[in-house]
């Protein structure tokens, strides 16, 4: 199922609205549940399990923060918390799991966004995954040259320096590199051409009216209660 | 003038750093294939670079003297929107001109003129028809970032070549081609400039350019030290005293000729087609 390039992130958005509004510390829970749910029923395992290992450090804190030092209802409160973080963060995975910058292009140019306003949102979505794949490509490079990333951690700690400082700079070196591909290949602050016809179909509708119902009602339950 | 006019063009990288061009004054006409060349660090990428405008934009540095091309200041962020389109710029490094954004070769193929906002039933007549020139139709479906290095600059020249650009500015564009691949191009530019084009190739490959550049632009240190009919300047012993190399066949005819002066007396042959109706 094809969902128009909007519709993750749009769901993304009433994902944390409902982190917000719903009653904790049941609510949030039971919205994280219904997010893994989804996780494991599009076979985003990955995205799934990513998110609970950046979780991870945040459920340490908030129960060391509220359970450990309040105890009783800041046991409740460190649970509400993380249940809504864990879920935004799974959200935002599958959404980005989704993401198909040309599609994306497309239906930015169908709204008649320009193309410069809509890559400069491509870009910072692309970000992290060209971050990634450089990280390997000088992790291999150093490797190569005799450096040592397993073992004791301060060696590990050790090895950060020679990796990290080449990213930065090769980052930087990227980002004029980048801006001058998409000078010369005329990207401007024109109207670009839609290269194909993205639209809004049953499935975008049906799932966007379920998450603004949920949102209204949730706002509404706790505007009377 | 309707193409390149540059007066005087001066260029550093870096506040106190050497010059890369050093009061460069040079017209390159439409209609023609000019080809620079010199040692590494000569200036030729440079040139290419002020010449459209990328640099400084993107490389910083500092400009000096004047830049004219199709009668625009490429200096000028006006001016540098106006030419939007009208010029192809080729680097040697074709992963780094690939959008990042398209997911299918005849995607990539189209950005430039979706960019443009050319109707839809153009871009895939353009398209289809630059990706058969470039001969990587059969690639159209594939994704762009796993393509081999040589796949993916005849993809990058193919962009290129859909908006049927009034001037190419080239950089080592070989580089990444094989020998088929290098022929194609070769035949393409030409016919670029038939068509009026002004077409700039900035190689150090003499035995490719030697076949189709109509002249031959030589540099060292940021100035233009040599210029003229690349047959003439080929054959010239006194070109290895700029850094710049020759073909291999004038290498091999001047080496003949040293053995043995009564070999050849007149101008060296520089291509094989040249050799071939000289020795005949």
């Amino acid at each position: 199922m094809r969902l128009h390039p909007f519709t993750p992130f749009l769901l993304v958005l009433a994902t944390a609205l409902l982190a917000v509004l719903l009653p904790a510390p049941l609510g949030p829970v039971a919205l994280l549940v219904v997010v893994m749910l989804v996780a494991v029923a599009t076979g985003a395992w990955r995205a799934a399990g990513a998110a609970i290992l950046l979780s991870v450090p945040l459920w340490i804190f908030l129960l060391l923060l509220h359970g450990a030092m309040r105890g009783g209802e800041g046991w409740q409160a460190a649970v509400a918390q993380g249940a809504r973080l864990t879920a935004i963060i799974a959200a935002s995975l599958l959404a980005y799991r989704a993401f198909r910058p040309a599609r994306f292009l497309d239906a930015a140019a169908s709204r008649g966004w320009s193309s410069g306003s809509a890559l400069l949102i491509l870009a910072t979505l692309q970000a992290a995954p060209r971050l990634r794949a450089r990280a390997a490509r000088i992790l291999e490079a150093q490797r190569s040259r005799g450096l040592r990333v397993r073992g004791r951690p301060l060696g590990r700690i050790g090895a950060l320096a020679p990796v990290a400082l080449p990213l930065i700079l090769q980052t930087l070196g990227e980002v004029d590199a980048r801006a001058m591909a998409l000078e010369t290949r005329a990207v401007g602050g024109g109207r670009r051409t839609a290269l194909e016809n993205v639209r809004l179909r049953w499935p975008d509708h049906v799932l966007l009216a379920a998450a603004a119902l949920a949102v209204v009602a949730a706002f509404c339950w706790r505007a009377l209660w | 003038m309707k193409g390149l006019e540059t007066a005087s063009l001066g260029f550093q990288y870096g506040e106190g750093g050497p010059a890369a061009l050093d009061g460069v004054s040079v017209a390159l006409a439409s209609g023609a294939v000019s080809w620079l060349t010199g040692a590494p660090g000569a200036g030729t990428s440079t040139l290419l670079l002020a010449a459209c405008g990328l640099a400084p934009q993107y490389t910083g540095g500092v400009v000096s003297g004047s830049c004219r091309l199709l009668d625009e200041d490429p200096q000028t962020a006006e001016g540098r929107a106006r030419l939007s389109g009208r010029v192809a710029y080729v680097s040697a490094d074709p992963a780094s001109q690939l959008s990042g954004i398209a997911e299918t070769v005849v995607r990539e193929v189209a950005f430039a003129p979706a960019n443009l906002g050319w109707p839809r039933e153009r871009i895939d007549l353009a398209a289809g028809a630059a990706l058969d020139r470039m001969e990587v139709s059969h690639l159209s479906s594939r994704l762009p970032a796993s393509l081999s290095g040589g796949e993916q600059q005849r993809v990058v020249i193919a962009s290129m070549l859909v908006l049927s650009p009034e001037v190419w500015l080239l950089d080592e564009p070989g580089s990444a081609l094989d020998a088929r691949g290098r022929a194609t191009l070769a035949a393409i530019l030409a016919d670029e400039a038939r068509r009026g084009a002004l077409v700039v190739v900035a190689s150090e490959d003499a035995d490719w350019l030697a076949g189709f550049a109509d002249r031959l632009i030589v540099m060292a240190g940021g100035r233009i030290v040599r210029d003229g009919v690349p047959a003439d300047l080929l054959a010239d012993p006194a070109l290895a005293v700029t850094g710049a190399g020759s073909t291999a066949v004038a290498d091999f005819a001047r080496a003949l000729a040293e053995r043995d002066p009564a070999f050849e007396s007149g101008r060296l042959p520089v291509t094989v087609a040249d050799a071939l109706e000289r020795w005949q």
